[in-house]
């Protein structure tokens, strides 16, 4: 097994400026520029000490712009304080590779802007394991893979409009006909007596 | 609320046409690509692809060309529903994706929310769910070899699978008052204790079992039609399993020796001892075997498990996080405990305020990113968790196995006949709510 330091000295040594952490339960992550996305996938696949041969799992996580974050979480009300974080709204695309040879697993964290999501595709390096994957990112959040060879919607409807997963997307409300020609409202707008009516 | 225009996005010359997914859209789909290839479509509706799966073949004469999995039939939003609920109703909604494998779901989702609370379950409820999960690979690896079976003509095998399954599901309804979609594993612990016969169950269902697998293998392994159907169709070699993705028995067949519960372990099954099968053929028959295997390993783990089967409590000591409404199996089911009511009624305020806060409100969790995979019955179920630090998931992906070994359906199906395509789909094992979520 490959420790996280060996992991990140390998990856640090083939490609300039990857920062990296240690996340509170002890998962190492790389925040990548999306132009260092490839060059990087390549070092974890070819490279000796971080020898992953697979990659696992492609997804993507929507920071809407003014979204509210936690700034401090005091221990006597257990009520946590809140600040308004971004500016801009991001995607982060993340990857997860594992290595089967040395028993280790990491995460590769990509981050674009929700308005021009885009992300060079990961087929180039691993062919084929992230297709569908890559499809569902785009299908959900509306992330370009670039070089993709087939980017079109995987779950949803080929005509549908919107990306469900972002968080601007309401959770109902979308304007669907079901029977008796009712729609289903957001849940804040929903009226619980006329929804069982 | 304003919806997102659908960006650019690179269109595949190869690609012709559009398949849409609300189908009737038989006329619409070219019949003939040139003059000896031929794309027909397979599915949602055929008996053989697993549910609501839709194959589009391209062929030339009986000769797979290329197979197109198109997917989303049962697409019912689950993770974006988990955003809007607690972290314990969570638990409700996941085992509702694989609906084979719900503790699996139940338990890969509850490690990660223990993993970002930074509580582990205790000692009990970690081996009871490490029975379930394993009696939960039986019943799953049953149903693929019952559902196999018929769709390859041993429709026999289908009501013997199917039977057996039966008596496994017992046991998870005499546990959990449901037979399937359970949320019985709960983070923190089990949602109740078991009952006080759950190891003498446990015991009889692992005596009945391995001489009903005798069965089979007498039905089955001279059977010429299932030797002939299965032997040498859908290879997949181990390198091209991991270029693909595909993890779990496909990639055992293949010779990689690559378990989760070795190379992850959970529930303490490090504890225990086990062989992780492997086969060389790497073909559908190789699949078959190690399934096999792997539902007598799972037996050996369970009983080492009852052997020394802990007691203690099965829930975590912290009452923030501990589910209050303690309850107890009746006659009529799963119901509240008369001892915990009048704790609570009739006792104690503060219980009652905690009670009130935490069905309501739910316990929140620290932020950050966890990724807690288990070995399911189909491979490398992960679940992608996000916290933001409220009382909900910020975000939960799921890495189905089903859905990423789909991918290889093409690869695996072409250069052969129609016939060897349900073969291909039967030995993925393929299922459609976990593949759609």
């Amino acid at each position: 097994v490959a420790s996280h330091e060996e992991i990140v000295e390998a990856v640090t040594a083939a490609v300039e400026d990857v920062e990296h952490d240690v996340s509170a339960v002890g998962e190492l992550t790389f925040h990548l520029h999306p132009d260092q996305l490839l060059d990087v996938l390549r070092v974890c696949r070819d490279d000796e000490v971080v020898a992953a041969e697979l990659l696992t799992d492609v997804s993507g996580v929507h920071w809407p712009a003014g979204d509210e974050v936690i700034q401090r979480q005091p221990s006597t009300t257990g009520w946590p304080d809140r600040v308004v974080s971004r500016e801009e709204g991001v995607i982060d695309v993340l990857y997860v590779l594992r290595s089967l040879s040395g028993g280790h697993r990491f995460r590769l964290a990509v981050r674009v802007p929700d308005d021009d999501a885009r992300v060079p595709s990961s087929t180039g390096v691993y062919p084929h394991a992230a297709t569908f994957h890559e499809r569902e990112v785009y299908d959900m959040f509306g992330v370009t893979f670039e070089g993709h060879p087939d980017m079109t919607r995987i779950l949803m409807p080929d005509d549908w409009v919107g990306h469900p997963h972002r968080k601007d997307y309401p959770l109902g409300g979308v304007d669907i006909p079901y029977k008796n020609d009712k729609t289903i409202p957001p849940p804040h707008e929903r009226d619980l007596r006329e929804v069982a009516q | 609320v304003s919806l997102q225009e659908p960006t650019d996005f690179v269109v595949d010359d190869t690609w012709d046409g559009d398949f849409f997914v609300d189908g009737a859209d038989w006329e619409s789909l070219p019949d003939a690509i040139d003059e000896d290839t031929m794309t027909i479509n397979m599915g949602p509706q055929h008996p053989s692809t697993h549910g609501v799966l839709r194959l589009v073949l391209d062929l030339e004469d009986e000769e797979v060309l290329r197979v197109r999995p198109v997917i989303g039939y049962l697409h019912t939003g689950i993770e974006k529903n988990a955003e809007f609920r607690t972290w314990v109703q969570g638990t409700t909604f996941f085992t509702r994706m694989d609906y084979l494998a719900p503790l699996h779901n139940e338990l890969a989702y509850c490690l990660g929310v223990e993993r970002l609370l930074g509580v582990e379950a205790p000692e009990r409820a970690q081996a009871v769910r490490l029975i379930l999960t394993e009696f939960n690979r039986i019943a799953s690896h049953l149903v693929w070899l019952a559902t196999g079976g018929m769709e390859l003509g041993a429709v026999s095998m289908m009501i013997y699978g199917f039977r057996e399954r039966e008596h496994i599901l017992d046991l998870f309804e005499s546990q959990s008052g449901l037979r399937m979609n359970h949320a019985y594993i709960r983070p923190g612990g089990l949602a109740h204790d078991v009952t006080h016969d759950f190891v003498e169950r446990c015991e009889a269902l692992l005596d009945y079992l391995p001489t009903r697998m005798r069965e089979y293998e007498q039905l089955l392994f001279k059977n010429p039609i299932w030797n002939s159907r299965l032997r040498g169709i859908g290879i997949i070699d181990a390198d091209t399993c991991l270029e693909y993705g595909v993890t779990g028995p496909v990639l055992r067949a293949a010779g990689v020796a690559h378990d989760l519960r070795r190379v992850e372990p959970y529930c303490n099954v490090e504890q225990y001892e086990f062989d992780v099968p492997t086969h060389t053929e790497a073909d559908s028959w190789a699949r078959f075997e190690v399934r096999l295997e792997e539902m007598r390993q799972s037996m050996r783990i369970i009983r080492q498990v009852l052997d020394d089967f802990p007691g203690g409590p099965v829930m975590v000591e912290d009452k923030r996080i501990a589910w209050p409404s303690q309850q107890s199996l009746g006659p009529d089911g799963i119901g509240n405990d008369p001892a915990y009511i009048q704790h609570i009624m009739g006792e104690s305020m503060e219980a009652l305020i905690n009670h009130f806060k935490l069905v309501t409100q739910g316990f929140t969790v620290p932020a950050g990113h966890v990724y807690s995979a288990v070995e399911s019955p189909r491979g490398e179920l992960g679940y992608a968790i996000t916290s933001n630090g409220t009382n909900r998931p910020y975000r939960v992906h799921v890495r189905e196995p089903s859905f990423v070994n789909l991918q290889a359906s093409d690869y695996m199906s072409v250069g052969a006949t129609v016939s060897d395509v349900i073969v291909v789909v039967a030995s993925l094992d393929p299922v459609m709510g976990g593949v759609d979520r």
